[in-house]
């Protein structure tokens, strides 16, 4: 796998830096296949690799583990812990089998370690022996009770506790969790004089009754370490105590090739005095990926393929291991393709790696149809579809004019302009007429009623809460923003610090459909940061960075926003149904309070914890510069993820407002690039649409070579989805000239043009395709699932038969003109299908027409098939 | 209410992966990477060859009623009115109508059908949040982790009923599988309640209307005017000459997921007999009066009239309207039972199982009543009751099962069980094999790899 044989290697781009990583990856991930063989007689150990590196103890009977493996001349790695031999070289640490090394004086010195011929160095230092060393509340007795499962939420970590006994969520409060068990009923859980009569080893081990039975043994490593903890006085830690600094995990990222499907995580604490300690056997973990096993101490396990995060926490500290497992699949050889632009060339290599290759790239007429339906949500008229495949043909002919005789499949086009000459098998492709049609589409007022479709979705726009008026004039600030080109960066800080009347200044109806503070930092989080913070609203988030605190504080950026009018109730079963002006202002002041202290809490900018300037008076205009501030990654990334989403219909982080250590992109490098992009240009929408809609990742076709049929995660190949509601209805309505009418819009209006789903008496064929109603800020409220009552609305549903009926529809305008059943088939087709007939077509539908006594049914029966066709019903 | 995550889920599955090799298949399901759509057809053939010739059956039919939410055992079938006076309820138990059985006093008619009726009292599994447990009770398959953040993959198995349209399908007229009120969730989706790699087609007919309202009807089994079953015939010709000429497109998802709900379609628009099904005002008011003017009701009415026309297993959810659950008495556990849940199950489920014995339909109609798990013996502060996996209870009655039956026990809190524990895996193969389907019976996944359909029969609970 030599790097440079990729086009894209030595081209500059946003992929650049991040390509020099991928080449570490690639080095790092080599020597591990194979892990889990066993070592073949013929093969010689290369080397031995030892993890910690080095040891440092402190206190008396200081005890630590190293692991160990082999590094073969096959270029394979195994772990050979269990099998390789120990050897102190000095007084100072005594080693012995499995990689155990106990402290015994003062001293520096080293432990030899031996395997099939490797030999290695590890380096110990061994200080302060003479003294015990005390065993620490947070980093010895909460570690054990955490993988005992005792702080779980299904036991006493619960909201309620348990039993009596309420210990913090896996142990997030170490000062309150020391309270409740040193402290609390006067401290009857536990017994200084006799630790093993503590109440506290009495029920984990089961010796009294306990509602959560058995977690550890008598005499086991927990009860011993709670056992010492309590015979030592069960003192809180000392405040000048070494503090755990720095979790360190690796490998951090690996892709294991079958048959290697194993992977032991090495997990090291390094602390504040220097220590560094083995923290694999007292670390939890955490996988979201049921095809991804992690087992207590830290071995993942994959099964034919997945790509997880493994989350590995201690104590106050998180850190993610990225691995994936990738099938070996026979005869893989990858053929290199052109690249049209930088996110072909990041993205190959990531398709390399996953032994996948991309689909062929679309045919014209796949992909012009295609191009419509995503850039603007309508289908090409057959004019376009005619003008389009003769400007593409001219292109073909032209380029094989030009290359003399050189084979047709045997070109592409270089991002740059200039042609590669590769072997990928492709159709050929007129990257012109592509290109130029892409930049049309852009320019087109559909473009902007169909982004604004997608805006109005997220931000929940509907006239329940907003009533109508606002929700028209809402809808109308997004367009115009959209129409302007203006930067997103822009629209999000107008939208953020918006003030004052919901009629005359639309975008504060951002702060009459989010009515809390609460809600409006977890809206705005999912929204702009692509974050859902709600798990943090009552504890920190088990498996994430977020914190309780972080919440509240988000929330106090809000506490300020004040509502002023007098507004309505048009229902008064329903308190969200709100109708009359609103304005929004500011207090003067209004805090947010936290739930756990009850003390208001201070605005603080998320990640970064910063606290906010005291004095300022709109809390929202710092926070808004921060999230739109260049150097920000969070927000680029999240609308960037979006905007590839709303294309290719999957995001890189998928679902795409969930962006999370342990939800990782499944291509972290494009999603930067992207981002950085983003930025670079001013966060423009259109900029990004063109710059995915001119790469072969966007262009590939949807139909599946022999490696990627199950591959809708990494863009080897375009998704083909059925279209949206709004968009199959307009359509529908499209292709046989007979327009839906809505109620209380003017005539003509699309359904993607519709402000906002209806309130009572929703439009049924809309509801029935996925519509959502605009009450979640997910992204996953809109569906495309197909279902039986679809295939009914379609089969015999009222919608299209009205449509089909209809004198003056298409089939009617046709035969008033006078055309041919020839003509008029060849129209259908184009008008549908964004393709001429092909032969069997023309002849099979020429037939069926002229055997029928009624010219205009048959030619209904035409267009219902065409419609009810899976090329029509799907985008792909 | 998204409880939190149990801190060693990963540290679960490698337990639940040492448990068995039937558990080891079904963690390790399909991958990103998988088999070809051909080899999950093969793997179906293969699958529907292997489930001929099982055990005699003695059900035709499954009405599989889902309390979503968690109903507690201790306020309905296995009352503790000696119990620890922490755990003691409000309600008192009241003899049945079989000796030695009681009843909660709220269930007074199903205290005159308990002949009918087996209480397994011992059921026990360790995930404690809804969806896992949510999807376990469904599909009879442990769930890879206790997260509430269970994603609806297809590598998590399929429904019961979608395993059945496998195995046993109705005839192509007649859905085999429907499910209703609504789809259940707890924030996103429940895994469980489809196909899941087995494949759309075998999606079970969802029935999200209300069949309470006065509105419930199913527009889309009639024909528009002028649209003669010839003229139908005709287009689908029509349509079937297109859809060849991109035979590529079979390899798509979700062109197969399209081709396979029309066909559905075509068949069933051709078919009387399911549009009378779901004709509510065909039953005599009396009959609708019977079973309860409440959406559980009436979708109960609606499951026996589908039962009828050889509908092979219908799923009702009590849940709320939106699918949320309805069941999670953690807060007034006790006048939520008595002033709705329980007096609307006595009305529908006594109602079911006299109707199905009165039109001779009990003996080859198995009904099954449970939830994904119980609640905690001790009654919190808020007088409500938590969720309890460790033990509860459910109930099976007709298609051979024992009426008057009581299978295992638990201990005087009803915390654990003290005989005969069971999981959901021997409930599905309880109830695969009363369809005589033998529960061994393998289906692939999307990687071709074998599973049994479920776990061991129990074969005390067969008359």
């Amino acid at each position: 796998m030599k790097l440079g044989e990729h086009p894209g290697a030595q081209r500059e781009g946003p992929g650049t830096t991040a390509h020099a990583r991928m080449r570490m990856l690639l080095r790092g991930c080599l020597p591990l296949w194979l892990l889990t063989l066993p070592l073949p007689m013929e093969a010689a150990v290369t080397r031995l690799e030892i993890s910690p590196p080095a040891l440092k103890f402190y206190g008396k009977g200081a005890r630590e583990r190293v692991f160990v493996t082999a590094v073969l001349s096959t270029g394979r790695a195994e772990d050979v812990t269990a099998r390789a031999s120990f050897r102190s070289l000095g007084a100072c640490v005594q080693a012995g089998a499995g990689g155990s090394v106990a402290a015994v004086r003062d001293g520096t010195s080293q432990v030899e370690i031996r395997y099939g011929g490797g030999r290695a160095i590890l380096p110990v230092q061994v200080a302060r022996s003479a003294g015990e060393q005390p065993v620490s509340f947070q980093y010895d007795v909460l570690p054990v009770m955490t993988r005992a499962g005792c702080s779980q939420g299904t036991c006493h970590g619960n909201a309620e506790g348990k039993g009596g006994l309420k210990l913090s969520l896996k142990g997030e409060d170490p000062g309150r969790d020391y309270e409740v068990i040193a402290r609390h009923g006067g401290g009857r859980r536990l017994n200084h004089l006799e630790p093993g009569r503590s109440l506290l080893l009495l029920k984990a081990t089961s010796a009294v009754p306990h509602g959560g039975g058995l977690r550890f043994a008598t005499g086991s490593p927990e009860y011993r370490v709670l056992g010492r903890w309590i015979a030592e006085g069960a003192r809180a830690d000392a405040a000048g105590a070494p503090r755990l600094v720095r979790l360190e995990v690796s490998p951090r990222q690996r892709v294991l090739v079958e048959p290697a499907r194993m992977q032991r995580l090495t997990v090291l604490g390094h602390f504040s005095d220097g220590s560094i300690r083995n923290l694999a056997q007292k670390a939890i973990y955490n996988c979201g990926d049921p095809m991804v096993g992690v087992d207590a101490d830290g071995r993942v396990e994959g099964r034919g393929g997945g790509d997880a995060a493994v989350l590995v926490r201690y104590a106050d500290r998180m850190e993610n291991a990225f691995l994936t497992f990738v099938p070996v699949r026979k005869g893989f050889a990858w053929k290199t393709p052109p690249a049209y632009n930088w996110i072909d060339s990041i993205n190959d290599r990531r398709l390399k790696l996953l032994r996948l290759q991309p689909s062929r790239p679309a045919s014209d007429s796949e992909f012009i149809r295609r191009a419509y339906l995503d850039a603007l949500g309508v289908l090409p008229t057959p004019e376009e579809v005619r003008t389009f495949l003769g400007e593409a043909a001219a292109e073909r002919q032209e380029e094989v004019r030009k290359q003399g005789n050189e084979e047709m499949g045997k070109w592409g086009n270089g991002g740059n302009g200039k042609a590669a000459i590769t072997s990928f098998p492709h159709f050929p492709i007129s990257p012109m007429a592509r290109a130029k049609l892409i930049d049309q589409l852009l320019k087109r007022p559909e473009f902007d009623d169909y982004w604004t479709l997608k805006w109005a979705d997220i931000l929940r726009l509907e006239e329940r809460s907003l009533d109508p008026k606002g929700a028209a004039a809402y809808q109308q600030w997004i367009r115009a923003s959209i129409v302007q080109s203006k930067p997103l960066d822009q629209f999000a800080r107008e939208l953020l610090t918006a003030t004052g009347s919901t009629y005359a200044s639309p975008p504060a109806n951002y702060y009459r459909r989010t009515r809390t503070p609460a809600d409006l930092g977890e809206t705005t989080a999912q929204v702009f940061l692509g974050t859902r913070m709600l798990c943090a609203k009552c504890h920190n988030h088990p498996f994430e960075r977020w914190s309780q605190d972080d919440y509240y504080s988000l929330a106090a950026i809000f506490a300020r926003v004040e509502r002023k009018g007098e507004l309505t109730r048009r229902d008064q079963f329903d308190k969200h149904e709100l109708s009359g002006e609103e304005t929004i202002g500011l207090a003067k002041e209004g805090e947010v309070t936290h739930p756990r202290t009850g003390q208001p809490v201070a605005p603080r900018l998320p990640r970064s914890g910063r606290a906010l300037d005291p004095s300022v008076e709109d809390r929202r205009v710092p926070f808004a510069s921060w999230l739109t501030a260049p150097e920000n990654p969070f927000f680029a990334k999240a609308m960037v993820n979006r905007i590839w989403y709303y294309l290719m219909g999957k995001g890189i982080v998928d679902p795409v407002d969930d962006l999370r250590d342990s939800n990782p992109p499944s291509n972290a490098e494009l999603l930067e690039a992207l981002a950085r992009d983003f930025a670079a240009h001013r966060y423009d929408l259109r900029h990004v649409v063109r710059t995915i809609m001119n790469s072969r990742t966007y262009q590939a076709a949807s139909e599946p070579n022999g490696t990627n049929a199950e591959d809708e995660r990494f863009f080897s190949r375009a998704i083909a989805q059925r279209m949206p509601a709004e968009v199959l209805l307009d359509a529908i309505s499209q292709v046989t000239e007979a327009p839906e009418k809505f109620a209380n819009v003017p005539e003509g209006t699309r359904a993607v043009q519709l402000p906002a789903p209806a309130v009572r008496g929703r439009h049924p064929f809309l509801r029935l395709f996925g519509q959502p109603g605009r009450e979640s800020v997910c992204e996953c409220e809109r569906t495309n699932e197909t279902t039986l009552g679809q295939s009914f609305a379609l089969i015999s549903g009222g919608v299209l038969d009205g449509k089909l009926k209809r004198p003056d529809n298409r089939i009617g305008r046709l035969l008033t003109a006078g055309k041919t059943d020839a003509e008029i088939v060849s129209e259908l087709y184009l008008a549908a299908l964004s393709r001429e007939p092909q032969r069997p077509e023309v002849e099979g539908t020429l037939k069926y027409v002229a055997g029928k006594p009624d010219r205009r049914a048959a030619l209904e029966d035409v267009l219902w098939a065409l419609v009810n066709s899976k090329e029509f019903l799907l985008r792909r | 209410m998204a409880r939190s995550q149990n801190s060693i889920a990963c540290a679960d599955f490698w337990r639940s992966r040492r448990a068995s090799r039937r558990e080891l298949l079904t963690v390790g399901t399909v991958g990103l990477m998988g088999l070809t759509l051909p080899g999950l057809l093969q793997a179906e053939a293969a699958a529907r060859a292997a489930g001929k010739g099982g055990p005699a059956a003695t059900a035709k039919s499954v009405i599989f009623l889902y309390q979503w939410g968690g109903p507690s055992h201790l306020e309905t079938f296995d009352m503790k009115p000696d119990g620890p006076e922490e755990s003691r309820g409000q309600f008192k138990p009241i003899p049945s109508n079989v000796p030695g059985i009681q009843v909660c006093e709220l269930l007074p008619r199903f205290a005159q059908v308990m002949d009918k009726v087996s209480v397994i009292r011992s059921v026990s599994h360790r995930f404690g949040n809804h969806n896992p447990p949510g999807y376990y009770g469904l599909t009879g398959h442990a769930p890879p982790l206790d997260d509430q953040r269970l994603r609806d993959t297809p590598d998590l198995f399929p429904h019961y009923g979608s395993v059945i349209d496998v195995l046993r399908p109705a005839p192509r007229e007649i859905p085999t599988f429907v499910a209703m009120p609504a789809v259940i969730r707890d924030g996103s989706v429940v895994p469980g309640q489809h196909a899941s790699f087995l494949g759309k087609q075998h999606d079970p007919l969802l029935i999200l209307q209300d069949p309470n309202s006065p509105e419930f009807k199913l527009p889309e089994l009639s024909l528009p005017g002028g649209l003669t079953p010839e003229r139908l015939q005709d287009r689908r010709s029509l349509l079937q000459m297109l859809d060849k000429q991109v035979g590529l497109m079979d390899r798509l998802p979700a062109a197969r997921g399209l081709e396979a709900y029309h066909e559905r379609a075509f068949a069933m628009l051709s078919s009387p007999k399911v549009k009378e099904a779901f004709d509510l005002n065909k039953e005599p008011a009396s009959v609708r009066d019977a079973y309860g003017r409440t959406m559980y009701g009436q979708s109960v009415l609606l499951a026996r009239r589908l039962i009828e026309i050889g509908v092979r297993i219908v799923t009702v959810y009590y849940c709320n309207p939106g699918g949320g659950f309805i069941w999670d008495t953690h807060k007034n556990n006790f006048p939520e039972l008595k002033n709705k849940l329980l007096p609307t199950t006595d009305q529908a489920v006594p109602t079911l199982l006299s109707d199905l014995a009165q039109r001779g339909l009990l003996d080859e109609t198995l009904v099954i009543w449970t939830g994904e798990f119980g609640r905690t013996p001790k009654i919190n502060k808020e007088a409500g009751r938590d969720h309890w996996p460790q033990c509860y209870t459910m109930l099976m009655a007709g298609g051979g099962i024992k009426g008057g039956y009581v299978y295992g026990a638990s201990d005087g809190a009803g915390a654990y069980p003290v005989e005969n524990p069971v999981k959901p895996d021997h409930i599905g193969g309880t109830m695969y094999r009363a369809l005589g389907i033998d529960p061994h019976t393998e289906i692939r996944d999307l990687q071709d790899r074998p599973f049994p359909i479920a776990g061991e029969p129990i074969l005390d609970l067969f008359r």
